[in-house]
């Protein structure tokens, strides 16, 4: 029988120097921390998505003899994420523009004719920047959720919130969307 | 999601039919490459790295204090000058790591 630690079992040895524990807790969390990190920083930002996910994890390694355990080390990882992606997203900001969020241009349209799929390009490219207007919770939150395919379960999660939580987020994020698209004078219905 | 008003639904659809492009995934040597960055901060400087900085460090204290006698401070205010700021690092250090610790309350 195949014996599986839980996070606290194997905080606790790696917090006793074994690096094989800690090794397994990284093994584990990685593909979620990419994924909030990916969320965060939007399409076309692979690399540094990676890049947060490695400064995280150093970070993480650093910190853990102090970490006393008041929360989940999932939680306590995915809040170092977070906060370490925005501000990349923040200084990335005065260096460059925030590239549109291309995740929108791959939409494929069912309506024939140059005219209609220019306007429907249009208007992607109005709902990206209108998403990019958006708090970054709720950014996160339409990625996690839209793009990554994410349940609210695994959204609330990710973003350290309970799952109500988390459906309100979406519930405005769509909101707010609507009402910026609508003053920009695009018709979806 | 079932519960939405029908123009918050046509806002779900949109985003559904917009958002399609495919995930990137974690390059496969990702752990590798964490395990040996990991394993390169964790060296300590070598014995030659540790000697050239303790003598800058010296160097640097010394050339400092010469310079604040020569303008008449006494020998508490550069006293002060000189170990404050080695406090002041070793108290933000310690700030910092206190904060990672509870980064996650």
């Amino acid at each position: 029988m195949i014996r599986v630690d839980s996070d606290s079992q194997l905080l606790a040895r790696a917090q006793g120097g074994d690096q094989e524990a800690f090794a397994e807790l990284f093994r584990r969390h990685s593909d979620p921390v990419f994924r909030l990190a990916l969320s965060i920083l939007g399409q076309g930002f692979a690399a540094e998505a990676e890049d947060v996910a490695q400064e995280v994890f150093i970070k993480a390694h650093y910190a853990l003899a102090s970490f006393r355990g008041e929360a989940e080390f999932g939680s306590w990882i995915y809040r170092i994420t977070f906060n370490q992606a925005v501000n990349l997203k923040a200084r990335a900001r005065y260096r460059r523009p925030h590239l549109d969020d291309t995740v929108l241009s791959h939409a494929v349209s069912a309506e024939p004719g140059p005219h209609s799929l220019l306007e429907t390009a249009q208007r992607n490219q109005s709902l990206s920047e209108c998403i990019q207007t958006l708090p970054e919770v709720y950014q996160s939150a339409l990625r996690l959720y839209y793009w990554m395919g994410a349940s609210v379960a695994e959204v609330a999660a990710l973003l350290g919130v309970p799952e109500n939580t988390a459906k309100s987020y979406l519930h405005r994020a769509r909101q707010l969307l609507d009402g910026m698209l609508k003053e920009k004078g695009y018709s979806y219905v | 999601m079932s519960d939405m008003d029908p123009r918050e639904a046509e806002m779900d659809s949109l985003l559904r039919r917009s958002m399609t492009a495919p995930v990137p995934r974690l390059s496969p040597d990702f752990h590798q490459v964490l395990s040996r960055e990991l394993r390169r901060r964790s060296q300590p400087p070598n014995q030659f790295g540790r000697i050239l900085l303790a003598g800058y460090g010296g160097l640097s204290a010394v050339t400092s204090i010469v310079v604040m006698r020569g303008q008449g401070l006494g020998w508490v205010a550069i006293a002060v000058m000189t170990l404050g700021p080695l406090a002041a690092l070793e108290l933000a250090r310690r700030l910092r790591r206190r904060q990672w610790g509870m980064a996650a309350k």
